[in-house]
């Protein structure tokens, strides 16, 4: 028999379209400098991360040691196609401000859509649609930085954050994997 | 394993296999929270003295590409470090007869010619050049080709081109947001160099501007570091208040 779930996740949806105009508002204020414009990102993400904060799950998690673990692993594999292409010449001098910001906003974004976000629409819709839209969400607001070219790689991310989150059951190992890749990007050019 | 964690799975491994192809494509790593990684330090060919023990020299770049009835076909060129680009449409350049291919180079040129009285160099003198294959014959200009060159930190005023006969200032578009770099539309082959005036300073900001700027910076990062507190104080308060209340022990 096939069911056929005719309720739509409006609250799912309203979320992703906070989440979405946050990234909306960061892209409006991109001409004004990339840090102000980041920061108010992050910001937003803040906000709904915390007015989310009263939703529970009954899923079963992970340990923090293991998941912590997983997060750094799978961070690794993310990284490893880069790191066989030239070192950068950048010093270490501005690496600690960058990569405090960096593992902020990195943070953020994973409370935001991989907490708040997939908690609503795994509740609503099952953890298919939550990975999906998880996945949707991160292309998306990566747009108007990076362009059309970079958004399939960025879904292919997304959909593994997703994954790890619905393997281990917590943000902690999406924050870990999402921060360490990024700070490749200082390290390879 | 239940049904979330076997999809979980599947996710995870399709995403990471999906990524590690994709990333072959891509220049660089990609930062996944759009924060811009600050550029690399600018590679000097001949670098100040205050500079010279972190310095890399800089890479020249080049391209093959093909030629069909006397045409080039468009396409671009640039340097390793991607301190130099060009780009150019089909028919941009035009081959003589009997020509298979042209290869196109940018390099850096280590001994330069010296630039006009009152006017200083800026960074790097690149050396832009085409020839046919085979051959070696010279490749002519329909239309001007563009070229983004970037330059060093400090003063900078436009980019001039010497084509053999003495430098000669371009019309330049500065990038937006205070990119070190600029573009031509590059009127031939030759040398081309980011210059300023002699003795010209970096442009300095005012007051307000620099004051606005760490107001923004730190009043945001305040805020965030402020609500995170709160966020953090409210969530302990709400777990204490749900706490199953403890039993007393029986006497």
């Amino acid at each position: 028999m096939i069911r056929v779930g005719l309720a739509a996740p409006r609250r799912a949806l309203g979320l992703t379209g906070l989440v979405l105009g946050a990234a909306l508002i960061r892209a409006a204020l991109l001409p004004l400098g990339d840090l102000l414009s980041t920061l108010v990102f992050g910001g937003c993400l803040l906000v709904i991360g915390w007015s989310q904060r009263g939703l529970s799950s009954s899923e079963a998690r992970w340990g923090r040691g293991h998941a912590l673990v997983a997060g750094l692993l799978v961070g690794a594999v993310l990284l490893a196609p880069v790191t066989a292409g030239s070192l950068s010449a950048r010093g270490l001098d501005g690496f600690w401000t960058w990569a405090a910001l960096a593992a902020l906003i990195a943070t953020l974004e994973e409370i935001a859509i991989r907490g708040a976000l997939y908690r609503r629409w795994s509740d609503e819709a099952g953890p298919v649609a939550a990975i999906v839209a998880g996945t949707v969400v991160f292309a998306l607001i990566h747009l108007p930085r990076y362009g059309w070219a970079a958004m399939p790689l960025d879904a292919a991310v997304g959909l593994a954050l997703g994954g790890l989150r619905a393997v281990t059951g917590r943000v902690l190992p999406c924050a870990v994997a999402h921060t360490v890749a990024d700070w490749g990007a200082w390290f390879w050019a | 394993m239940t049904r979330t964690r076997r999809t979980g799975m599947a996710a995870l491994a399709l995403g990471l296999a999906a990524a590690a192809l994709l990333h072959g494509r891509l220049a660089a790593p990609p930062v996944y929270d759009g924060i811009v990684v600050p550029p690399e330090p600018y590679r000097w060919e001949s670098p100040p003295p205050n500079l010279r023990a972190g310095n890399k020299p800089p890479l020249s770049g080049d391209t093959t590409l093909p030629v069909l009835n006397g045409q080039v076909a468009g396409g671009g060129v640039q340097t390793g470090d991607n301190q130099v680009v060009i780009y150019f449409g089909p028919g941009t350049f035009k081959a003589p007869a009997g020509s298979q291919t042209v290869s196109c180079t940018i390099a850096p040129d280590p001994s330069p010619p010296p630039p006009l009285p009152g006017v200083e160099i800026r960074g790097n003198v690149y050396r832009i050049g085409c020839v046919a294959q085979p051959g070696g014959a010279p490749v002519t200009l329909a239309s001007s080709y563009h070229l983004t060159l970037r330059f060093p930190p400090g003063a900078f005023k436009e980019i001039q081109y010497n084509d053999g006969g003495g430098w000669r200032a371009l019309t330049t578009l500065r990038a937006p947001g205070g990119d070190p770099y600029a573009s031509v539309n590059a009127p031939g082959f030759g040398e081309y160099a980011a210059t300023a005036p002699s003795g010209a300073a970096a442009p300095g900001e005012s007051i307000f501007s620099v004051l606005g700027r760490y107001l923004a910076f730190w009043g945001i990062l305040a805020f965030v570091i402020l609500f995170g507190a709160i966020a953090v104080v409210q969530e302990l308060r709400r777990r204490r208040r749900w706490a199953p209340p403890r039993r007393k022990k029986r006497s």
